[in-house]
């Protein structure tokens, strides 16, 4: 048994072109909605985080200014200071000197004190035999004015011997006067 | 027929709809579209400072305000069989000193003080006899010593002097390495040093440094037109390396 062909009457096509026009625009319009959203939500959001740092910023320069405050009060001691350790050093130094200078004269005086000294001594000894020699001559003269009591001899070496020792005492005398003449 | 059609359509707007939703972040990430903002960091400073150059003048930083040259310098006073006289030495380590063999001549007693004004209490003194050197000990440690220098100065070299010319403060000066040059006086053995660094009386023993502040010599005259005249520092390392050179010093 074969079957009559199904036939079916040529109606009007469907028209394309206006339907799929709409989904493309809708879909456009879809897209472009979320688009926006999406910029919508990234400018809240770039909003928020700028006024963040914004808060930050305000935050960060106020402790900037404070700490600018601080290194310039630290600054004017720090300058305060190496000027008050430039003046003690020099003061330091100068006194170091001061004291190296007392220190010179000490010694300068004790050495002079010193060689007054030795000067002291020498005119005492020079003086003693000054007058170990007048004394001696004196007895000399003495002996002399009673020349018949004693022994020509003995009085001839009495004489070279107060003589020796008044030539001595003005030998002396002598390199002490040397000595002190300036 | 049009059931046929409508299954690829509805595929086509499911695709569209995912590559909206996937490819926002994506046309985002490409530049196209602003990305999202990174959340504030709670704290934005650096855990560690960067690189911090010393304040003007901190290059001078020491435990009391004098350089190293000036705390290593010492005056030294010689109190002579017959007469006073002044010069200046410097440390070489805790307890020596390195001057002339003038400045320690006949002398009675040896006193030495340092920068500011502490006396140091000295021991043995001993002398050079190939050149104007004296070594002296001291019991008291000293407060700085300078390193010695590597060789030699050339002509043109820097050189600084630290020392008490005539007796007074403490002195800096400084000038420049002329050459090398017979002993006038012929008090060293070989050629001395010429620098036109101001010194006088009283300056003979000072250490004569570079500009790393090291020792390239010892001051021990002056000649007639106002320049210096140094032991050089391979004279002095000769001697300080030889035992015999240094002898115990003569008194009164």
């Amino acid at each position: 048994m074969t079957e009559a062909p199904v036939v079916t009457a040529p109606g009007p096509a469907p028209a394309p072109g206006p339907r799929r026009g709409s989904r493309w625009l809708a879909v456009l319009l879809v897209a472009t909605i979320a688009v926006g959203a999406y910029l919508w939500v990234t400018t809240v959001r770039w909003q928020h985080n700028a006024a963040q740092w914004e808060d930050k910023a305000h935050e960060y320069a106020q402790e900037v200014a404070s700490l600018r405050m601080q290194l310039d009060a630290a600054g004017s001691e720090l300058q305060a200071a190496r000027d008050q350790l430039s003046t003690a050093t020099a003061r330091i130094t100068d006194l170091a000197n001061e004291k190296a200078q007392l220190g010179d004269e000490n010694v300068a005086s004790q050495q002079y004190l010193d060689y007054q000294t030795q000067v002291s001594a020498a005119a005492g000894t020079v003086a003693s035999a000054l007058g170990q020699c007048v004394s001696g001559q004196e007895q000399l003269v003495g002996y002399l004015k009673e020349a018949d009591q004693y022994q020509a001899e003995d009085l001839r070496r009495y004489e070279r011997e107060v003589n020796a020792l008044c030539d001595e005492a003005e030998r002396a005398n002598q390199a002490l006067q040397q000595e002190l003449r300036p | 027929m049009r059931t046929v059609g409508r299954a690829p359509a509805r595929a086509g707007r499911a695709l569209l709809a995912a590559l909206l939703v996937a490819g926002l972040p994506a046309l985002s990430g490409c530049g196209v579209l602003p990305p999202m903002p990174e959340p504030v960091p709670t704290d934005i400073v650096p855990s560690a400072p960067v690189a911090l150059s010393p304040a003007a003048g901190g290059d001078a930083l020491s435990p009391d305000g004098f350089d190293a040259v000036e705390r290593m310098a010492v005056r030294i006073r010689n109190v002579g069989c017959e007469e006073l006289s002044t010069g200046s030495g410097f440390a070489i380590d805790d307890h020596t000193l390195i001057t002339n063999k003038h400045v320690v001549a006949d002398s009675r007693g040896l006193e030495v003080s340092t920068y500011d004004g502490h006396d140091i209490t000295v021991g043995a003194t001993s002398t050079a006899g190939l050149a104007d050197l004296a070594v002296v000990r001291t019991t008291d440690p000293l407060p700085s010593f300078p390193e010695l220098a590597e060789a030699d100065p050339e002509p043109g070299d820097p050189v600084t002097v630290v020392g008490y010319p005539a007796g007074g403060e403490l002195t800096v000066t400084r000038g420049e390495v002329m050459g090398s040059t017979r002993d006038p006086l012929n008090a060293n053995l070989g050629e001395v040093l010429l620098t036109d660094a101001p010194v006088e009386p009283g300056s003979s023993g000072s250490a004569a440094l570079d500009d790393k502040g090291r020792v390239i010599g010892v001051v021990y005259a002056k000649t007639a037109d106002d320049n210096s005249l140094l032991v050089p520092l391979s004279t002095l390392q000769d001697m300080l390396a030889d035992d015999t050179a240094f002898t115990p010093a003569k008194g009164c």
